[in-house]
């Protein structure tokens, strides 16, 4: 049975992605951050002298502003932040042939399934390493239909007008603390440009791997489909569990022009030491359609709310986000959709899972401008607590403008029903197989949007955490 | 005196230290004491602005707090007729009539009185039943710290009402209070405490009018409502202001075991209206229905913020705030259930409906949950939507033109509000109300 096959190849087991590879690192910056540091970054790049500036800039307003007060606890991440090493240059540069790839780097991916995983299903691969990408490539028909497919950098380097005419529209450097943080010393990331109706019906991965302690990484990608384009894009995340915490913070920003559509996935699975806080942002032009789909299992603390700003009559934005905060864990996820044009329509779906001390919070904003007549937002948020030291917040915000526009929110909370469990126990399951049943039930609708082997790879972490989760 | 007396003006924005001490000249050792001590509290606690999440969607500049100054004493004669009216021909145990910041009118059924019902001015009963107002006056419900304009009624409340219905009372018809003012450019701070003992039962109906005013008027209010083992309480707002007047009211209840304590917040008048609501379940068994209504139009603004807070196993509550909004007037909710650890088998619910009526209508709703038990039931819900094209398309079609068609819409809006109201005469005057605005 193939499914079974896939969960034998991801060879899955507690936080497997736990190992760590000795850091074998090409240039890393003294820990901390100053203008010297921004400098440096920018000179390891070889960048123009306007990225330097605009780096220089984000660094002033990083600065300036205030650590934000809602939200998880940030009240360690200042000393955090003062230690912790924001460059880090693995190898001198940039491979096309995976054998290239220095051995050490190769075989952690290797561990990840990531080469096993472009071969089979995907169209190309980005894989980061530390601060940068250390291999990308893309499937020569989709380079034939001019698909770009690029480390960031490289974006940079070899189309200069492209990227400066989108670079930052969509989040600017004040957007937020951290996207100052990201803008001042981003590295890494993809620049992914699919031209006028091209389809690609196999997604884009991109994958993400930290791998030296007290690190911060701050990738940031910039995605641009045409008019009438269609593709997906899927990010992973990991990292090795260290006693120290570290640090992840992307800016995403992606444009949907008139009739595309667009999907980004994100299974973020990072160590349990890690604070991850990103800002991710579409803006959905005239009938395109954004789809955002969140899985949030790792990480200390996350706070992430990917967004949809429908700025074209009959945009369409989704976000389906699932979270599991387990021991120690907070998951402070939603999403975000702005509708500011008419007959624009949305829907946020968010599950989450709380166990042991784990704590999940929905956070979320729907907003209508007036002038969006017509607008639809359907937002439903379910959270299911495993035990009685879990929690879990919801937090919607509601704001209305216009008449003729039509918003519903919904929440349930609830704890896994003693009649559920007896009826799959009746029929001969344990008590923990029918609680894992459940919860596979419980996330279904997202899971089953989910390309198979991620699907797989999200219900086998359930299931793992499920484990020793009775009694 | 120099500068810090100057400086003491502007911290207290007017308010004065004076001004608790004349307020507590004929008060007990006790009250004066506690007055200036939320005085204190008033004074070092910062004015809040918009970047505090209570305040984000209403500037409390616009309660016009420090535009007024503080109201002393009215003529009573001036107004009686007015506010006698609103109690005029309806059903009530007993009536209170306040006019402007003068002594209230108390009158009771003298077989309740006789039975131990109790029902007179704060201040008096201050010193005819010292144990129980020390007991119970800003002490569990609504203390200084329950927020800025809680502590500024703390220190210089008056006309203040207190209703104590002894063990095993049960009243049959409501209490009915009618606060009238008709003076602008003066602040109101009226207070009204609530105790129901074991097993008593009683209504209060509250209600706020006044005639419209050229300029602003200050009623920063406070209400305190304690309902013991089983006793059963309901207390209706009616908030029927003028134009021009800025309503702000500071509400807890404290539900005991197995009690029923129920509240209807109406905010139909006044300019600004800020209600802030919390419904504390601290017995098991206790339940707590908590309805809303409201209807803007011009530019009036209304927020409403309430707290379902489950600290005990086994309680319940149910929330429905329902509002319509015509011409630019804009709504806030925001709402929270919070359930305590180990506040187990707790059902509580939340639903917060806007009916927008205009283009230039504005409705903000925020439907929140903190949840730290596991064995709980809990649900929210907010809607904000026009009316329904296919219902108005259907009752035009029985040959009903538009404009009655959209007045049946919105009753039908409000009804399941108004059906979960047991009381008759509130119902009435409520679609009265409705109907008048509507226009």
């Amino acid at each position: 049975m193939p499914e079974n096959e896939t969960v034998a190849q991801l060879g899955l087991e507690e936080y497997k992605y736990g190992f760590i590879t000795e850091e074998k690192s090409f240039f890393k910056a003294r820990p901390g951050l100053d203008e010297d540091i921004v400098r440096e970054i920018s000179a390891h790049k070889e960048e123009p002298e306007w990225m330097l500036e605009f780096r220089l800039e984000a660094l002033k307003i990083y600065q300036s502003k205030p650590m934000p007060t809602w939200g998880g606890d940030l009240s360690t991440l200042e000393a955090t932040l003062n230690e912790i090493y924001f460059y880090l240059k693995p190898q001198e540069r940039m491979e096309r042939s995976w054998d290239d790839v220095p051995q050490e780097i190769k075989d952690t991916f290797e561990k990840l399934g990531i080469p096993e995983a472009e071969r089979k299903v995907l169209a190309g691969v980005g894989a980061q390493y530390e601060s940068e990408m250390v291999y990308h490539s893309l499937k020569k028909e989709w380079e034939d239909k001019g698909i770009i497919f690029e480390s960031i950098e490289d974006g940079l380097k070899k189309y200069p007008d492209l990227f400066r005419e989108h670079f930052s529209t969509v989040i600017p450097p004040n957007d937020n603390k951290f996207a100052a943080l990201n803008s001042a010393v981003w590295s890494g990331g993809s620049f992914v440009y699919i031209p006028k109706g091209v389809k690609v019906d196999i997604p884009l991965q991109a994958y993400f791997r930290v791998n030296a302690e007290r690190m911060g990484q701050f990738e940031r990608t910039l995605i641009i489909v045409e008019e009438g384009a269609q593709a997906q894009y899927i990010e992973g995340c990991t990292a090795p569990v260290y006693s120290t915490e570290s640090f992840h913070s992307g800016v995403i920003e992606i444009i949907v022009k008139p009739g595309a559509r667009f999907r980004y996935v994100t299974i973020q699975n990072w160590s349990s030491n890690m604070y991850n806080l990103v800002t991710q942002r579409a803006l959905v032009h005239e009938h395109a359609t954004m789809e955002w789909l969140d899985g949030n299992l790792g990480s200390k603390l996350t706070m992430k709310y990917p967004s949809c700003y429908l700025v074209g009559p009959g945009a369409h934005g989704s976000i389906l986000s699932i979270a599991y905060a387990g021991d120690g864990q907070h998951q402070d996820t939603g999403g975000k959709v702005i509708h500011a044009a008419p007959h624009t329509t949305s829907q946020i779906l968010s599950k989450s899972i709380s166990k042991g001390t784990g704590r999940a919070t929905y956070r979320g904003l729907v907003k209508v401008y007036e002038g969006s007549d017509n607008a639809k937002s359907n937002v439903e948020c379910d959270a299911l607590l495993l035990n009685e030291t879990a929690r879990t917040d919801t937090f919607p915000y509601i704001e209305i403008e216009e008449q003729s526009s039509s918003v519903g929110h919904e929440a349930t909370v609830s704890k896994i029903g003693a009649e559920q469990l007896f009826y799959l126990m009746s029929r001969g399951l344990s008590e923990e197989e029918a609680s894992a049943m459940i919860v596979r039930g419980f996330i279904e609708p997202i899971a089953k949007l989910l390309p198979l082997e991620y699907a797989v790879e999200l219900n086998r972490l359930i299931e793992l955490e499920m484990e020793g989760s009775v009694g | 005196m120099g500068k810090s007396a100057v400086l003491d003006v502007e911290r207290s924005y007017g308010y004065g230290r004076e001004d608790v001490e004349a307020r507590s000249q004929e008060e007990p050792g006790w009250l004066r004491e506690r007055r200036l001590e939320a005085f204190e509290v008033w004074e070092r606690t910062p004015l809040p602005t918009t970047r505090s999440e209570e305040w984000r969607y209403t500037d409390p500049k616009l309660l016009k707090w420090n535009a007024v100054k503080l109201a002393d004493g009215t003529d009573p004669a001036s107004s009686a007729d007015a506010a006698e009216a609103r109690v005029a021909g309806k059903d009530a145990a007993g009536t209170v009539i306040q006019i402007g910041a003068s002594a209230a009118e108390f009158r009771l059924d003298p077989e309740l009185a006789a039975r131990g019902v109790v029902l007179m001015d704060l201040s008096a009963a201050a010193r005819e039943h010292e144990t129980l107002i020390r007991e119970h006056l800003g002490t569990r419900a609504v203390t200084p710290e329950s927020g800025k304009f809680a502590a500024l009624n703390g220190a210089l409340w008056s006309g203040g009402v207190f209703l104590h219905v002894p063990r095993g009372v049960q009243i049959e018809h409501p209490i009915r209070v009618v606060r009238w003012i008709d003076e602008a450019g003066l602040a109101y701070l009226p207070r009204t405490l609530v105790v129901a003992e074991d097993g008593a039962r009683v209504g209060l109906i509250e209600e706020f009018a006044s005639p419209d005013l050229e300029e602003p008027a200050f009623s920063c209010g406070a209400v305190e409502i304690v309902a013991a083992t089983a006793a059963q309480v309901h207390y209706v707002a009616l908030q029927r202001w003028g134009q021009g007047v800025r309503h702000m009211s500071t509400q807890r209840t404290i539900a005991g075991r197995d009690a029923k304590l129920d509240t209807l917040i109406v905010n139909l008048g006044g300019s600004v209206a800020r209600v802030d609501l919390m419904a504390a379940l601290e017995g098991p068994g206790a339940r707590s229905d908590m309805l809303g209504l409201y209807f803007g139009h011009g530019d009036q603004h209304f927020d409403h913020e309430t707290r379902q807070e489950h600290r005990v196993p086994h309680a319940s509550s149910d929330l429905l705030y329902k509002g319509g909004l015509d011409g630019e007037s804009r709504a806030v909710f925001r709402g929270l259930i919070k359930v305590f650890p180990k506040a187990q088998r707790t059902d509580a619910y939340q639903t917060n409906r806007n009916l927008i009526l205009s283009r230039t209508a504005q409705a903000t709703s925020l439907p929140n949950l903190e949840i730290e038990a596991d064995d709980v039931r809990c649900s929210h819900a907010a809607t904000v939507g026009q009316l329904d094209e296919d219902e108005l398309f259907y009752i035009m079609s029985r040959g009903i033109p538009r404009r009655e068609a959209e007045r049946l819409v919105v009753f039908g809006f409000f009804g399941d509000v108004l059906d979960r109201l047991p009381l008759p005469d509130v119902v009435r005057e409520l679609r009265a109300a409705i109907e008048a605005k509507i226009g």
